[in-house]
């Protein structure tokens, strides 16, 4: 088990700090790279920030609400084996395909 | 994609993703004023989401913001002359329809674009937005300067690097030039209306929504600058952009218009 943190990146902009709107994901959860991880609110806007891991969660650092840092950690990931090559990510299986029906413009 | 349409003002461009979605057009994205592609839809994780599922994304950069060309003249604002950007960026990827996504001065095109060319769009999501005049008590002469609403967000995307003050304050003046109407709306496409429930700049949406026939989502604990990011917005925009489509809204009037 390979444990990595990860801390709130620099934004740019000089911007030191942000406010945590909102987890998209929980400790336990499987979370792929670049998959959503938290929405943040800085002082000029909203972001949403991508897992730079592929991994599970193991633990959330700042709760909603919560003000972090530039540097602070976020959330620690136990980082899947072979964790350098990308990994599969379940594919939502439910999802049904629809077949298109486009009216011709009525013209 | 990134590039750049040279109409009377230059238009920056992303044009991104597969565009293999069932029962989807490609999706037109619409920032807000003062914002660009990158801050309102990038950043704030949309436009990997409208990727991930498979949409084509067209994402603009309106005149004044981002990379595209600032005039200085207010009358290069109007919101007809900001739809014509669109129509002209749509005629010339050869896109027949979108399903449009505005944000605040965004949705405000949107309701324009498919108001004015109903034939172009398929569905409209409108985010951040309601019927109020956003810029009452704004003195538009020198919209920075005064304590209203609009008067504090101008000041803070004025701020932004890149922004140009002077581009922004004639896009205001522009886009007050035409107040809002709610009378006509579009009647072909469905519209979705999506705004934090915190949101003063979408004051009166329910009733908006209402008398537009449209549904109205409202994001709680989240407010103007915030709810763009909201996962409950993405989920509905999803959802909206991807069910299966009931007949336009005139046809099912029985070919009105």
């Amino acid at each position: 088990m390979t444990e990595r943190t990860f801390t709130l990146p620099d934004l740019g902009e000089g911007l030191v700090e942000a406010r945590v709107l909102e987890w998209r994901v929980a400790p336990g959860d499987r979370v792929g790279r670049n998959e959503p991880l938290v929405e943040l609110e800085t002082a000029k806007s909203a972001v949403e920030i991508p897992s730079p891991h592929a991994g599970v969660v193991t633990r959330l650092h700042v709760e909603e609400d919560q003000l972090v840092r530039v540097g602070d950690t976020l959330v620690t990931f136990d980082l899947e084996r072979d964790s350098g090559i990308v990994g599969t990510v379940p594919e939502e299986a439910e999802r049904t395909e629809r077949r298109v029906r486009l009216r011709p413009p009525e013209e | 994609m990134h590039a750049t349409l040279y109409g009377d003002a230059a238009i920056h461009y992303v044009d991104d993703g597969p565009g293999g979605a069932p029962t989807s057009s490609p999706v037109l994205l619409l920032h807000g004023f003062g914002s660009n592609f990158e801050l309102n839809w990038n950043r704030t994780g949309w436009s990997n989401l409208l990727v991930s599922e498979g949409f084509r994304m067209i994402g603009v950069d309106l005149r004044g913001h981002g990379g595209s060309g600032r005039p200085r003249e207010d009358d290069a604002y109007l919101p007809g002359v900001l739809v014509a950007d669109l129509v002209l960026l749509l005629d010339e990827l050869g896109v027949e329809r979108v399903d449009v996504l505005g944000y605040s001065m965004g949705s405000r095109l949107a309701w324009e674009l498919a108001l004015i060319r109903p034939e172009r769009v398929r569905r409209v999501v409108m985010g951040g937005f309601g019927p109020r005049d956003p810029f009452a008590d704004t003195d538009l002469s020198d919209p920075g300067a005064d304590g209203s609403p609009f008067g504090a967000l101008f000041r803070a995307v004025a701020e932004l690097p890149d922004n140009d003050a002077a581009a922004l304050a004639a896009c205001a003046r522009g886009q007050a030039a035409r107040p809002f109407t709610s009378t006509p709306a579009p009647l072909r496409a469905p519209l979705f209306f999506v705004a934090g429930e915190d949101d003063e700049m979408a004051e009166g949406v329910e009733r908006l929504a209402h008398d537009s026939d449209a549904a109205v989502l409202r994001v709680a604990r989240r407010d103007h600058r915030t709810a763009i990011a909201a996962s409950a917005f993405k989920k509905a925009v999803v959802e909206f952009l991807t069910t299966d489509a009931p007949a336009d809204r005139g046809a099912a009037a029985g070919e009105a218009g």
